[in-house]
């Protein structure tokens, strides 16, 4: 940033932050923040100018870095982008306002302000490369906790398994639950699987399609799928969008499943 | 190149060994079917744990060999089919539900008994 | 772009064989795990077979792939299959489930297209057929 620009800033630093202060109350609304503290949104304020202010005199790399830190602190406590957006352009129309009233030449406040435009853009644009990165890493983790969340084959008698399967299915998890799936059938020397989606909230045409899909791997692999922990509300779902799970032996109860397993593999539990 | 077919009462046991190619699969089938007429046998086991491709085509024959071994009386059993192979052949939408699959030889065997005495 | 390429011949069974292997080995290479691996190797011998049904002669080409991501470059395997046979007349109702010419000796192509993550047909009538077909490594 020029120093003509950063001494004309410095000489109206009260006014503009008398000014600015005015304008970020109505980011407050805006954004939800009527539930944060009079106090703690003051002092956010008042760290978010006076951290603009030495800003301006940083130069650019020393800036960036600044940047990043100061915005690493607000984007960990959820501290909302758009708060810096608005209060950034505030800024901008603060600024014009100053300018405007100091310099009657068009062409030089022209000049003035287009550079500092530019300067406050790639603030903006910093920012807003900041937030959305940690976003995209928090969703990557996200992702890939939800594949750990693994589903374990449990073998509970001999050729018989229980799969409880917990969480959401997405295609990329019904991938990994179906590999699992398989090669433990094989180590297991499972004829009888019992595929629990007791722990499985949504149950819609994707998630049914990948359930069925594993359950003809298994069939083909050498063992039978029986489906249990079907709710009342999952059973009138699959019905209502048309599933046909017909082929496919399912009970109400991972209790009764082993039971019907247990048949299928020509034993029964006796009282001693 | 042809897949031995060992007899073991009155069961046929193979265990194909080698990647099947399609004139290899026809012979098979070939030689299937005229053992099954020559011996009478009443089942049959095919074991498939060292395959580690069959497209839609050997799918095919696998599935025919089935359905013709049954017009000649024997049950036929498809065991150690490879969850990588089982995988792909759900993914093309290849489900051979109408033959009868176990884990291994073993429990295919136990598999064909308790048919048979049915 | 494909990195290294090499094509087999496909104007007989064998030829299919031929393919199969490459197709096996290459993605062993790229580091492809054994369900991709059955994966890509039952997409090549389709695609070869289909080949060899319809325009009695062609190639299939494959080739190692790259491609950058926010997670840095990812590998890939791309499949190009390709004959002068008579072309597909209608595209869209070969790329139905169900719909077979062949009295149901091939999966058809929607099959392939699953085993794969991009596919790609070309084909004019009385020129000819490729398909590319590429498969990321997750």
């Amino acid at each position: 940033m020029q120093p003509y620009i950063i001494s004309l800033l410095n000489h109206s630093k009260e006014t503009l932050i008398d000014l600015w202060q005015k304008e970020l109350e109505s980011v407050r609304t805006d954004n939800y923040l009527d539930s944060v503290s009079d106090s703690v949104y003051e002092s956010t304020n008042q760290n978010f100018m006076q951290f603009i202010m030495r800003l301006v005199s940083t130069d650019q790399d020393q800036a960036k870095e600044q940047l990043s830190s100061f915005a690493e602190k607000y984007i960990q406590s959820g501290w909302p982008l758009s708060y810096y957006t608005q209060g950034l352009q505030a800024f901008r129309r603060v600024v014009l306002a100053i300018l405007s009233e100091q310099e009657s030449d068009v062409q030089a406040l022209l000049l003035t302000f287009s550079e500092l435009e530019a300067w406050i853009d790639g603030i903006i644009n910093q920012l807003v490369y900041d937030y959305t990165g940690n976003w995209e890493d928090i969703i990557e983790m996200q992702k890939l906790s939800l594949m750990e969340l693994s589903a374990p084959l449990i073998p509970v008698f001999e050729s018989i398994t229980v799969m409880p399967l917990i969480g959401t299915i997405d295609t990329a998890r019904a991938k990994l639950i179906m590999e699992n799936l398989l090669d433990g059938v094989i180590e297991h020397r499972s004829e009888v699987v019992l595929i629990d989606i007791t722990g499985v909230p949504v149950v819609d045409t994707m998630v049914a399609h990948h359930i069925i899909q594993a359950s003809e791997a298994v069939r083909l692999v050498g063992a039978t799928c029986i489906l249990v922990g079907i709710r009342p509300e999952i059973a009138q779902t699959i019905v209502n969008l048309g599933i046909d799970l017909t082929k496919f032996p399912t009970k109400s109860t991972l209790r009764k499943g082993i039971e019907k397993a247990l048949e299928l593999t020509n034993k029964k539990m006796v009282d001693l | 190149m042809r897949v031995p077919i060992l007899k073991l009462h009155q069961y046929l046991l193979i265990s194909v060994q080698v990647e099947l190619d399609d004139q290899t699969a026809l012979q098979f089938q070939e030689d299937l079917l005229s053992k099954i007429h020559v011996e009478g046998s009443l089942g049959v086991v095919i074991d498939l744990t060292s395959v580690d491709m069959i497209d839609s085509f050997i799918a095919k024959v696998l599935g025919d060999v089935v359905d013709m071994s049954n017009l000649m009386g024997a049950k036929v059993v498809l065991t150690g089919i490879q969850p990588a192979v089982a995988i792909t052949l759900i993914d093309m939408g290849i489900k051979l539900d109408n033959v009868p699959t176990a884990l291994d030889l073993e429990q295919g065997l136990g598999k064909l008994q308790q048919e048979l005495e049915e | 772009m494909m990195k290294t390429q090499s094509c087999v011949e496909v104007k007989n069974e064998w030829g299919i064989v031929a393919a199969r292997q490459a197709g096996r080995s290459l993605s062993k290479e790229i580091g492809f795990g054994s369900v991709d691996q059955a994966r890509i190797t039952t997409a090549i011998s389709e695609l070869s077979r289909n080949i060899y049904l319809y325009a009695k002669r062609g190639e299939i080409c494959l080739g190692a792939v790259e491609r950058p991501t926010k997670m840095g470059m990812q590998k890939g395997i791309q499949i190009i299959a390709r004959d002068h046979g008579p072309g597909i007349p209608d595209i869209r109702q070969v790329m139905t489930d169900g719909f077979t010419t062949s009295g149901g000796m091939g999966a058809g192509l929607p099959g392939v297209k699953r085993l794969m993550d991009e596919f790609l047909i070309d084909s004019e009538t009385g020129e000819g057929t490729t398909i590319t077909t590429t498969k990321w490594l997750r």
